[in-house]
C-alpha cells in the first residue's frame, strides 16, 4: 500500500516517468481504491498549495453538495407502466439498479434542464435597470479611456485626460531614461540615475506623444 | 426505456471520468521523460534559484538570437530580434530591434547604450542594461528580486519546440502581478514570459519563437562601430531634496530608487517625483499640492499593462502609475504623510 502512495506522489508531481507502463499501473490501483482516490485528491490540493495555485474560491465537494440537494428534493413519482412486464425490459430494468450513481447522474441532466428552462423565462414583472451597477476599482486588463472610468463632470473630462496624459507621457520618459549599472558582484550595487529636467529638454520636444 | 439510455450512458461517462482526466496525464509525463532525458543529468534541476542563477549567467555569456513578441491586451502585437554576443575581448554586446513599423534599434556596447528611435535624434546613455520591453534586471541580477518574490518550481513543458522548465514568480506579500517564466532546459534562455494578475488573468505575455545559441558572435556586432555611435548623455547629479513627506507604506523588496522635484513637460506644473523599483517593475509616484490646482477627482484605471490611480490624499494631489494591482498603488498613496 505505501508503495502505491508512494507512486502516487510521484505521478502527481511528475516525476513518475521511470517507465512508460508504471504510471498506468498506478491509475489502474487509483481507479479501484477508495483510499488512493482520497490521496489522488489531496496530493493534487497540495501541490496547488506548494505552487500557490489555488483559487481564490475552492469548491472542494462540487459533487457532493449536488447530490445532497437532490436528496432533499421531493421525489419525482413515475406513472405506473404496464411495459415493465415485458421480458425484454425485464431484463435491462436491472442494469439501472447497478449504482445509485447512475441515477443522480441522469437526474442531474434532467435537473439541469429544467433549471435552464427557469432561468430563460423572461421575467418582467420586476423593474430593473438597463445601467450595469458600477464597480469598484478593476483588476482586469480591458484597456479603459479615463473618461469612462469614472463619472467626472463634462468640463472636467478632459482637463483631467490631459492631466493623465502628461503622468502616463512622464512615466514612459523617466522609464527610457532610467540606467542602472551592474558593478561586479560583490559590490553590486543599483544606481539609477535620471537625468534632469534641464538636460532632456532637448528629447523631449521631439519625443512622439 | 429512454431512462435506462440515459442511465446506461451517464453511467459509463462516470465511471470513465477518471481515464478521461488521468489519459491526458499520463501521456504528457511520457513525452516528458522522452525528450528531457538527455539534458536532465547535466544541471541541477531542484532548486528554482539554480535556475535563475543559471539564466543569468546565459544571458550574460552566450553567443545567441532570440526572437519574441510582445503581447499586450488591445494593442497589435510587437515583434522584436533580440542578439546579444561576447567578443574576444569579452566585451558584452546587445542589441535590441523592434520588427514592425518604424522601429526602434536599441544597441549596447559594453556600459553605453545606444537608442536610435523615430523622431527622436539617436543618443546614449551609461547604463549595463537595456530599457526595453523584458525586465533586463531580472535576467541579469535575478537575485536583488529575492527580497520580494519567491521563486517556485513548477514543472516543465515544451515551449517553442523545446524542453522547458517552468518557474512561477510570485511576490511574498501578494502586492504585485506575479511572473511565470519558462527556461530553455538546454542552455537556460528565456523561452516565455506571461506576467498574471492576482487572479490569474494573463496581463503581458512574451513568446519566444526562435532561439538559435552559436559559438560565435553574430557578425552583425562585428559591423558596429563604437566611435560611430552617438555620444552619452551626461546627468547632472539631482540634488537631494528635502520634502515634507515621506512613503510610509512600501511593498516588501520594494525600494526608493529615485527622487527629486520636476516639471512635467506636458503641462509644466511641478511635481514631486518618486520612482520605486523592486528589480522587476517600476513605480512613478508624483506628489502635487492640492491647494495650488483644482480639486481633481480620484480616478483608477488601467491603461495596457500599467495601473494609474490618482486620488486626493489630504493636501496631496498623488498620482501613481506603474505595473502593479491598483490596490497597492492606493496603499502606497494613502500611506503618504507629513514629517516634522
Amino acid at each position: 500500500m505505501s508503495q502505491k502512495i508512494e507512486d502516487l506522489s510521484a505521478l502527481v508531481d511528475g516525476e513518475h516517468s521511470d517507465q512508460p507502463l508504471s504510471s498506468s499501473r498506478v491509475l489502474d490501483a487509483v481507479k479501484d481504491d477508495t483510499q488512493l482516490q482520497q490521496k489522488w485528491k489531496s496530493y493534487h490540493l497540495i501541490r496547488d498549495g506548494l505552487r500557490q495555485e489555488l483559487p481564490a474560491n475552492i469548491n472542494f465537494d462540487i459533487a457532493d453538495k449536488v447530490a445532497q440537494a437532490l436528496e432533499s428534493e421531493p421525489a419525482i413519482l413515475a406513472p405506473k407502466r404496464t411495459w415493465r412486464d415485458l421480458p425484454l425490459v425485464a431484463q435491462v430494468i436491472p442494469f439501472t439498479k447497478q449504482g445509485g450513481q447512475m441515477a443522480i447522474a441522469a437526474s442531474v441532466a434532467v435537473a439541469m434542464i429544467i433549471g435552464v428552462q427557469q432561468l430563460n423565462q423572461p421575467d418582467v414583472n420586476q423593474p430593473f435597470n438597463a445601467a450595469p451597477p458600477i464597480r469598484g476599482i478593476q483588476g482586469g486588463l480591458s484597456p479603459v479611456s479615463f473618461d469612462q472610468t469614472r463619472a467626472v463632470p463634462n468640463s472636467d473630462g478632459v482637463e483631467q485626460r490631459r492631466r493623465i496624459n502628461t503622468f502616463l507621457i512622464d512615466h514612459k520618459q523617466q522609464l527610457r531614461f532610467k540606467t542602472t549599472q551592474l558593478i561586479d558582484d560583490e559590490t553590486s550595487q543599483l544606481q539609477p540615475n535620471i537625468e534632469n529636467e534641464e538636460a532632456q529638454s532637448d528629447l523631449v520636444e521631439n519625443t512622439p506623444q | 426505456m429512454l431512462k435506462t439510455l440515459l442511465n446506461k450512458i451517464f453511467g459509463r461517462v462516470i465511471w470513465a471520468l477518471p481515464l478521461i482526466i488521468a489519459l491526458p496525464l499520463q501521456s504528457f509525463a511520457q513525452s516528458e521523460q522522452t525528450s528531457n532525458e538527455p539534458t536532465s543529468n547535466t544541471f541541477p534541476s531542484d532548486s528554482a534559484q539554480a535556475w535563475m542563477a543559471k539564466m543569468s549567467h546565459a544571458v550574460k555569456s552566450l553567443n545567441y538570437s532570440i526572437s519574441f513578441v510582445l503581447l499586450k491586451p488591445g494593442v497589435d502585437a510587437q515583434p522584436y530580434l533580440w542578439r546579444h554576443g561576447v567578443n574576444e575581448e569579452g566585451l558584452e554586446m546587445e542589441q535590441l530591434n523592434l520588427l514592425n513599423g518604424p522601429g526602434r534599434e536599441v544597441v549596447r556596447i559594453g556600459n553605453k547604450v545606444s537608442y536610435f528611435e523615430p523622431n527622436v535624434p539617436p543618443y546614449s546613455l551609461q547604463s549595463s542594461i537595456i530599457n526595453g520591453p523584458f525586465p533586463s534586471e531580472l535576467f541579469l541580477r535575478p537575485e536583488k528580486l529575492l527580497l520580494g518574490y519567491e521563486f517556485i518550481m513548477v514543472g516543465r513543458s515544451r515551449i517553442s519546440g523545446r524542453a522547458a522548465q517552468q518557474i512561477r514568480i510570485v511576490s511574498k506579500d501578494k502586492s504585485r502581478f506575479g511572473l511565470n517564466v519558462w527556461l530553455d532546459q538546454e542552455t537556460g534562455l528565456l523561452l516565455k514570459m506571461n506576467m498574471v494578475g492576482q487572479e490569474s488573468q494573463l496581463l503581458e505575455q512574451i513568446q519566444v519563437t526562435g532561439l538559435q545559441v552559436t559559438q560565435e558572435p553574430d557578425p552583425f556586432f562585428a559591423k558596429i562601430e563604437p566611435g560611430m555611435l552617438p555620444d552619452v548623455v551626461n546627468f547632472s547629479p539631482s540634488s537631494a531634496i528635502s520634502s515634507p513627506w515621506t512613503i510610509n507604506y512600501l511593498p516588501k523588496g520594494m525600494t526608493i530608487v529615485n527622487r527629486d522635484l520636476r516639471r512635467l513637460s506636458g503641462s509644466g506644473e511641478v511635481v514631486e517625483y518618486i520612482m520605486l523599483s523592486d528589480g522587476l517593475v517600476d513605480i512613478s509616484v508624483y506628489m502635487q499640492n492640492s491647494s495650488s490646482n483644482k480639486q481633481q477627482g480620484n480616478l483608477v484605471g488601467t491603461v495596457q499593462t500599467d495601473t494609474l490611480l490618482t486620488i486626493q490624499h489630504g493636501e496631496l494631489n498623488v498620482t501613481v502609475i506603474g505595473k502593479l494591482p491598483a490596490a497597492t498603488a492606493n496603499a502606497i498613496a494613502k500611506s503618504i504623510q507629513r514629517t516634522n
